[in-house]
């Protein structure tokens, strides 16, 4: 088992370069001069010019890139163009509020997909059926801002019931110590601020659950419908079982193995929603960090940001493939 | 397994209870004492020593700093003191005595005084490249008394007292910067209405009330600027009343008619307008001394092709002025003769113009290039109309911002939309840097030629130290420029802030579109 994770660990390696290549190159195609950028139209060329050589951008590519790969090793991330702060820091202090909502997003992408996608084969071809699965089928499909947007409208301005952006009301004013919300609102003992923490979340976790909610429960199925037709479901049947016992034991069992990996694999487009969910939710995390460092040009934090987020996703396969050693015997005789 | 589906259910109707029960965020104490004003990013530079003119950072330097002078509301045409209590200008415009303040003292304990000003103001032009060209002109600062101090230039330029309104001459404590070092520009302190309490990134930034500002402490206990970078979102939290108020964004941007009549029909919400200084023009490489835009019958004839009046009523529907020349009707050296000599919309002429210098419209078509956004690109479309009725045909290319700076210092197009906005109250900041010849290949400006009358003309006003005399001068300037047909003078946007209905007491600031937030309440 320790043997499988180091492989699967050094495997990472060459996938990791890849992205650090791939990001460095790519972001200096996209036109523009960071310099210009950061000090405004009201720049001299002079000025332009020494900020160009203060960011190295005069070096050539090669010689960037090594310092950047260089100062990675060392922790160094680099410094944000825009705010002059080390990046990593910046990544750091961002990367609770972006956690908070991707993980609370997963949950309850599991909690409604899982039991959708089992009515949905248990009653194949019926009303509730042909119901969800258009319902899945909008989930999957539509945009996320336009989700966004589209709830922000319903929640906040018709119904009034929950806040439009943010993580909690501007009139609780207290120390940041962990970085989620939820917890420092707790420990805040400001009364009402953990409930104001919570409706800030809602919208945002939503927006994010949708895709992963429509998709798993689309997923789970069509693979239940599979399993539903296998033998030991005749063998179950026959040997008197009841309906639930069937459908809750013996099918959405053997149904959900493949289902770790969808919610794995789903786990990095929802990351990439999540750039724009934070933006439109104005929700301080590292998907809004991003969005603004790409219309910033600024470099550093678009590489750090990046790789963080190709971090997160590898980590998440990594964590699949364990699962799967742990949940399927199969697997794991293979492994020894 | 029955029970599990119970659960579901049971969680499914929690979460909606929930939702519907919690409703928004309880109203905690202090709502009516805290004004909320959202913007798209965070500032930059919240040390006048570090301010490279960002409005959001420049915006907050003017809050809990205080300037030696500042603009006079609610017209912004004159200056009065506020850590300065009065002043004398020597005649030859080079030396400016202060008389300061007296009593006023730092939000951290530390006495104002002139030493504070001189370290202030040395401090900023030591280490902010970008007050070179104006606070570089200092030679000295003598502290001649605790109150008392003659700051002396090394050439004249009345423009200079303007120069001291901006956030960049704020008057730090010298304490505090001694205690903090470079993390002065975190926790800076001033003498200011209010105090920085937090500065959280991509959040938020808070500032508390100065119990003791000299001028009377705020009405407000708080100002909270949160950072909302949607134009969606913040019009969302506007109406459900999470937000008090959004700035205008950006240098570049404007508001689109439509969002205008949105928020015209909501009764919550009113609507802040005021002139500006801003400047949008159609411009001609003018640098260019070949090529069918050397010749003025075709600069004239594109001039008299745009339909000015259509263009605001038809896109702006009145959120945006006529602007003639190189300066807007509500500066102090404004000309009105260049009214008359401005070309008017006249398809006709355009076409004769074009006949007489013997050019073929077809061989003008070019590029039109612009800003990028959805107002740009109503603008880009309707001037391309207007061309197109004359027979010249132009490609529409939106740009981004970096690559359209670039292109315009390298005089790489014909015809291109821009625009100028002056970042001091002064004729200065448009003439000087938009129509000196020499300054032609760096950013914002008209590409001028080689020109030494108009160039001797526009140094000689930018030194005048006598207001009438400067006046004249800038009023040649401006039937100079006006007749050379460097572009066409497209719109000056209005300043447009949308607020709460019970939000009171604001003043909203011309030039620069910087505002003052002291006098604000919540009705």
């Amino acid at each position: 088992m320790t043997r499988y994770l180091l492989r699967r660990l050094i495997a990472l390696i060459p996938v990791l370069a890849l992205v650090l290549v791939m990001v460095f190159s790519l972001v200096r195609f996209i036109p523009g001069d960071p310099a210009m950028t950061l000090l405004g139209p009201g720049a001299t060329d002079a000025q332009i010019a020494a900020l160009r050589a203060q960011m190295n951008l005069d070096q050539p590519l090669w010689q960037q890139f090594t310092s950047y790969v260089t100062g990675l090793v060392q922790g160094d991330f680099g410094q944000s163009l825009k705010s002059g702060k080390p990046v990593l820091e910046e990544i750091l202090q961002r990367l609770p509020a972006t956690l908070e909502i991707s993980i609370a997003a997963v949950l309850l992408a599991i909690v409604v997909g899982i039991p959708l996608g089992v009515v949905s084969a248990a009653r194949a071809n019926s009303l509730p059926d042909h119901a969800l699965r258009i319902v899945a089928l909008m989930g999957v499909s539509m945009p996320a801002f336009l989700l966004a947007l589209i709830l922000q409208l319903i929640f906040s301005t018709w119904l009034n019931v929950l806040p439009v952006s943010g993580r909690i009301s501007s009139y609780y004013f207290f120390d940041e110590v962990t970085g989620f919300m939820l917890i420092d609102a707790y420990l805040s003992g400001e009364k009402g601020a953990v409930l104001s923490a919570l409706s800030h979340m809602m919208l945002p976790v939503c927006v994010l659950a949708a895709f992963l909610a429509a998709t798993l429960s689309r997923f789970i199925r069509s693979s239940m419908l599979e399993t539903l037709d296998e033998d030991f479901i005749r063998t179950a049947k026959a040997k008197g079982l009841s309906r639930h016992q069937v459908i809750y034991t013996h099918a959405l069992r053997n149904s959900l193995l493949p289902a770790v990996t969808v919610v794995g694999l789903k786990f990095a487009e929802m990351l990439g929603g999540a750039i724009l969910t934070e933006t439109v939710f104005s929700w301080p995390g590292i998907g809004r960090y991003m969005f603004e460092a790409i219309s910033n040009r600024d470099y550093p934090v678009i590489q750090g940001a990046t790789l963080v987020f190709a971090l997160m996703f590898m980590l998440v396969t990594v964590l699949v493939d364990l699962l799967y050693a742990l949940l399927d015997p199969r697997v794991r005789r293979k492994l020894k | 397994m029955k029970l599990t589906r119970r659960k579901f259910a049971l969680l499914g109707t929690t979460v909606l209870a929930t939702s519907l029960l919690l409703g928004k965020s309880p109203a905690v104490a202090q709502e009516n004492q805290t004004l909320v004003i959202a913007v798209p990013s965070d500032p930059v530079g919240i040390d006048p020593a570090v301010n490279r003119a960002e409005p959001i950072g420049s915006e907050i330097i003017l809050n809990i700093f205080d300037t030696l002078v500042a603009w006079t509301p609610p017209s912004f045409a004159e200056l009065e003191g506020r850590l300065a209590q009065s002043w004398v200008i020597s005649a030859d415009g080079k030396s400016f005595d202060f008389k300061l303040r007296e009593g006023v003292k730092f939000t951290d304990g530390t006495a104002f005084n002139a030493e504070a000003v001189k370290f202030s103001l040395e401090r900023t032009r030591a280490l902010n490249p970008y007050v070179e060209a104006t606070l570089g002109l200092i030679e000295t600062i003598d502290v001649k008394g605790e109150f008392d101090l003659t700051i002396t230039l090394s050439r004249p330029f009345p423009a200079f007292l303007s120069i001291l309104a901006q956030p960049q001459s704020a008057i730090v404590s010298p304490s505090a910067v001694a205690a903090l070092g470079e993390g002065f520009s975190a926790k800076p302190v001033g003498t200011g209405p209010f105090i920085l309490r937090d500065f959280t990134e991509s959040t938020r930034v808070v500032l508390d009330a100065n119990p003791e500002y000299f001028r009377g402490a705020p009405k407000l206990s708080r100002l909270m600027y949160r950072i909302i970078p949607e134009a969606s979102t913040r019009r969302l939290e506007l109406e459900s009343g999470g937000i008090d108020m959004i700035q205008q964004s950006g240098q570049l941007s404007a508001v689109p008619a439509e969002e205008m009549t949105a928020f015209a029909n909501n009764l919550d919400i009113q609507i802040l307008q005021s002139p500006s200084q801003i400047i949008r023009q159609l411009e001609f490489n003018n640098a260019a001394t070949e090529g069918p835009y050397a010749d003025i019958r075709v600069r004239q004839a594109i001039a008299h092709a745009i339909d000015y009046d259509g263009l605001l009523s038809g896109i702006f529907g009145g959120t945006a002025d006529r602007v003639y020349g190189p300066l807007t009707s509500n500066s102090w050296a404004y000309d009105p003769a260049v009214e008359a000599l401005a070309p008017k919309y006249d398809p006709a002429k355009a076409k004769a113009l074009l006949a007489e210098a013997d050019i073929d419209p077809a061989t003008l078509s070019t590029k039109l290039y612009g800003f990028q956004g959805a107002l740009w690109g109503a603008v880009a479309t309707f001037v391309q109309a207007n061309l197109a009725d004359i027979g010249i045909n132009v490609e529409i290319a939106q740009t981004e911002f970096p690559s359209l700076r670039a292109l315009q210092t390298a005089g790489e197009f014909q015809l291109l939309l821009d625009g100028r906005q002056p970042w001091y109250n002064d004729p200065d900041a448009h003439i000087t840097i938009g129509y000196l010849s020499s300054l032609r290949d760096t950013a914002m400006t008209f590409r001028m030629p080689a020109d030494e009358q108009r160039d001797a003309l526009i140094l000689s006003a930018q030194g005048e130290a006598d207001v009438t005399k400067r006046r004249e001068l800038y009023q040649e300037i401006q039937r100079d420029i006006v007749s050379y047909v460097p572009g066409a003078y497209l719109f000056s946007p209005k300043l447009i802030i949308f607020a709460r209905a019970n939000v009171q007491g604001l003043v909203v600031n011309s030039a620069p579109p910087l505002n003052e937030y002291w006098s604000v309440y919540k009705g």
